[in-house]
C-alpha cells in the first residue's frame, strides 16, 4: 500500500497537468483531472491530502466553483486547495464580485516554478 | 428682424427693465401725489383732487402689471409676452401723462419734458418703430388737446392764471416737443442698437465657442474611451499569450531541472506539448497582427473595383471541398442572383468568407450539411454560412465575434483555434461598411449571416490607384499557423 500522501490536479492545460505531475510525483501520489466536473468526481474517488485547482477552465471562474463546491461539502471542506491562475486577479470576476472569500489556502499565478509549488505543497501535508 | 431672432438673448434684460420700469412708476405716483398737494399751494388749483386720481389711476394699473408680471414670472416669460407687456405699460404712462399735462396748464406744463423721459427708456425697452408709433400718437394726443382746450372743449387749467393763454408759445412748444420726441427715440435707438448688435455676436460667438467646447469634450471622451478600450485589449492579449507561456515555462523547467529525462518517453511528449503551445501561441501574435492590420488599413493588399461575390463564394467552396469531403461534411452553394461589390479587397473577403466556411465544416458533425446561401439585393449582398453542427451555448452568442472568446463546446470540439478569428472576419467585413450577425442554437447548429453593401466606397479607395479586377480570385487554402476559428 503506498503510503504517500495524494495530490488531485485539476487543469485543462494537459501538458502543464502532465509537468507538474512529473515533479509532485518526487513526494505524492498524482491524481488528475481535466475539468472541474471531473474533478469533484475525482475527489471523491481519490480522496486527496491536497488539491490543485486551476481558476480558469471550461468558465472563466470555473476552479472557484469547484472550490466553493468542496468548501460547503462537510467531506471536503478540510482538504487544502491551492488555486493556480493564469489570469491576475483584475480579470478574475469572481474575485471582483466576492473579494472577502477566497475559498483556497493558496493562490498562486502561473507561471509556477517546480520548486515554489514543492514548496507550498509541502507547507500544505508535509512532505 | 434681427432683434426677434435673438429675442432669447434679450429676454433676461427686458424682463429686468420691466421690474425696473414698474419700481420707477411708484416714484412717479409719489410726484403726482406730491404735486397735487403742492400745487394749489403755489396757485395752481387744479391739480387737486386731478392728479392725486392720476396717482391712484396710475398706482392701481402699476400693481395690475406687478401682478400680471409675477403671475407669468412662475410659468417663464416668453420674450413676446414680456415685450407686449411693455408696451402696454407705456401706453397707459404716456395717456396718464397726457392726463396730467392738461391739469398741470396744457401746453405750459412743467411735466412736458416727462414725456422725453418715457421716449428714451421705451426705444431701450420696445422696438423702435413701435416708439416711433407711440411718439407719433404722444404729439398728435397733445395737439387733440390743445385744440379742444383752444375750442372750448376742455377745460384749461394755466399755470400761472394771472397770465392766461400761452398762445404762440404754446404752438411752438408743441412743435418743438414733437421734434424731440422723434430726436430722442433715433438717438437712444442708435445707442442701443450698437449695444444690441454687440449682445448678437457675443451671443453668436459664445454659442460657437459652447459648440466647439461641446466638440472638444466629445473627441476627448472618445480618445479616453479607446484609449481604455486600448488599454484593456492589450491586457486581455498579454494574458492570452501568458497563459500558454506559462505552461511552456513550466514544462522546460520540469525538464531542465531534471524532474523528467528529455529523452524519456515523458519527456518528449512534454516537449512535444510545449511546442504544441509556442505554435499556438506563435498563431495568436499572427493572429494579432492581422488584426491590427485590418484595423489599421495599412499593410493590406489594395482596394479592388467590381468584385463578384459569386464568384467568390464559388472559389472559396471548390478550395475548401477536400476539407469538407475529408470530414464527410456536405458543402452546398445556394446562390439567388448576383452580386457585385463596388469596392473591396479580394484577399480580405477570401479570408474572411474562408473562415467562416471552415469553421461551420469544422464545427459539423460527420454527414453534416453547410450551406453557403447567397441573396442578392438592390444594395447588398447577404451571405449566410449555415451549418447543423455542435452550436453555440446561449452564453457565448453575443461574444464570439469578440476576440479571444471561445465557447467550451468549441474548445473540446477543435482545442487548437486563437480564438481571432472570428474578430477577424469582423474587422474584414465592417472595414468593407459591412456586418455579421450569428444566431445559434447549441446542439442544432449556427447561422452567420454577413451582410455587405454593394456601393460602398471605403476613404483609402479614393486614393488607391490600383483598379485591379477583384473576380476569380484564387482563394487561399493553407495558412501558415492555420486560423480555424
Amino acid at each position: 500500500m503506498d503510503e504517500r500522501k495524494t495530490v488531485l490536479l485539476i487543469d485543462d492545460d494537459e501538458v502543464f497537468v502532465d509537468a507538474v505531475s512529473a515533479v509532485l510525483e518526487t513526494r505524492y501520489r498524482i491524481s488528475t483531472a481535466g475539468n472541474g466536473t471531473e474533478g469533484l468526481a475525482r475527489v471523491h474517488e481519490a480522496a486527496p491530502d491536497l488539491i490543485v485547482l486551476d481558476v480558469m477552465m471550461d468558465h472563466l471562474s470555473e476552479g472557484f466553483d469547484v472550490a466553493r463546491t468542496l468548501r460547503t461539502d462537510p467531506a471536503t471542506a478540510a482538504i487544502p486547495i491551492i488555486m493556480l491562475t493564469g489570469v491576475d486577479q483584475v480579470y478574475n470576476v469572481r474575485m471582483e464580485v466576492d473579494e472577502s472569500w477566497v475559498p483556497c489556502d493558496r493562490y498562486l499565478e502561473k507561471p509556477v516554478s517546480p520548486e515554489e509549488l514543492l514548496a507550498h505543497v509541502a507547507e500544505l501535508i508535509g512532505k | 428682424m434681427a432683434e426677434s431672432r435673438f429675442a432669447f438673448i434679450f429676454a433676461p434684460e427686458l424682463r429686468e427693465r420691466l421690474l425696473w420700469f414698474i419700481k420707477l412708476r411708484w416714484l412717479a405716483v409719489a410726484g403726482l401725489v406730491a404735486a397735487s398737494m403742492v400745487g394749489p399751494r403755489i396757485g395752481m388749483q387744479s391739480v387737486w383732487p386731478s392728479l392725486f386720481l392720476v396717482a391712484l389711476f396710475v398706482a392701481g394699473y402699476n400693481l395690475f402689471f406687478l401682478n400680471v408680471f409675477r403671475v407669468a414670472e412662475e410659468h417663464g416669460q416668453p420674450y413676446g409676452n414680456l415685450r407686449s407687456c411693455a408696451i402696454r405699460q407705456m401706453v397707459m404712462d404716456l395717456l396718464s401723462l397726457v392726463v396730467t399735462v392738461h391739469f398741470s396748464g396744457g401746453l405750459q406744463s412743467p411735466l412736458l419734458p416727462v414725456f422725453a423721459f418715457h421716449m428714451a427708456i421705451g426705444t431701450i425697452m420696445i422696438a423702435t418703430r413701435i416708439m416711433y408709433v407711440l411718439a407719433a400718437a404722444t404729439s398728435l394726443g397733445l395737439l387733440g388737446l390743445y385744440m379742444a382746450e383752444g375750442k372750448g372743449l376742455l377745460a384749461v387749467h394755466p399755470v400761472d392764471p394771472t397770465r392766461g393763454m400761452c398762445g404762440r408759445a404754446c404752438d411752438l412748444n408743441l412743435v418743438a416737443l414733437t421734434v424731440a420726441l422723434f430726436g430722442i427715440v433715433y438717438l437712444t435707438d442708435s445707442v442701443t442698437s450698437r449695444f444690441k448688435k454687440r449682445n448678437i455676436e457675443l451671443y453668436r460667438t459664445t454659442g460657437k465657442l459652447q459648440e466647439r467646447t461641446t466638440e472638444l469634450q466629445c473627441l476627448l471622451d472618445e480618445i479616453a474611451e479607446l484609449e481604455q478600450r486600448k488599454s484593456h485589449y492589450m491586457r486581455i492579449s498579454a494574458h492570452q499569450l501568458r497563459s500558454p507561456l506559462g505552461t511552456v515555462q513550466t514544462t522546460l523547467s520540469v525538464l531542465a531541472k531534471g524532474y523528467v529525462d528529455p529523452a524519456s518517453e515523458r519527456g518528449r511528449r512534454l516537449l512535444a506539448g510545449a511546442i504544441e503551445r509556442v505554435d499556438g501561441l506563435l498563431a495568436i501574435v499572427n493572429d494579432l497582427l492581422e488584426l491590427a492590420k485590418i484595423r489599421e488599413g495599412r499593410g493590406r493588399a489594395p482596394w479592388s473595383q467590381s468584385i463578384n461575390v459569386n464568384q467568390l463564394l464559388a472559389d472559396i467552396m471548390d478550395a475548401l471541398e477536400p476539407l469538407a469531403a475529408q470530414q464527410s461534411v456536405e458543402l452546398v452553394p445556394d446562390f439567388e442572383g448576383v452580386s457585385i461589390l463596388e469596392w473591396g479587397i479580394p484577399p480580405d473577403l477570401v479570408n474572411a468568407f474562408e473562415n467562416l466556411v471552415q469553421n461551420a465544416i469544422k464545427y459539423s458533425h460527420q454527414g453534416g450539411v453547410v450551406t453557403v446561401r447567397l441573396r442578392a439585393t438592390e444594395t447588398s449582398a447577404r451571405v449566410q454560412v449555415v451549418d447543423r453542427g455542435i452550436g453555440i451555448p446561449e452564453a457565448f452568442r453575443d461574444q464570439v465575434l469578440l476576440e479571444f472568446v471561445r465557447a467550451p463546446n468549441a474548445k473540446r470540439h477543435a482545442p487548437e483555434g486563437t480564438g481571432l478569428g472570428l474578430a477577424i472576419v469582423r474587422e474584414v467585413f465592417e472595414a468593407h461598411g459591412g456586418s455579421v450577425n450569428v444566431e445559434s442554437e447549441e446542439g442544432a447548429g449556427s447561422t452567420f449571416t454577413v451582410e455587405l453593401p454593394l456601393h460602398f466606397t471605403p476613404p483609402e479607395a479614393r486614393k488607391s490607384l490600383q483598379l485591379g479586377n477583384g473576380s476569380g480570385y484564387r482563394p487561399q487554402t493553407e495558412r501558415a499557423g492555420g486560423r480555424p476559428e
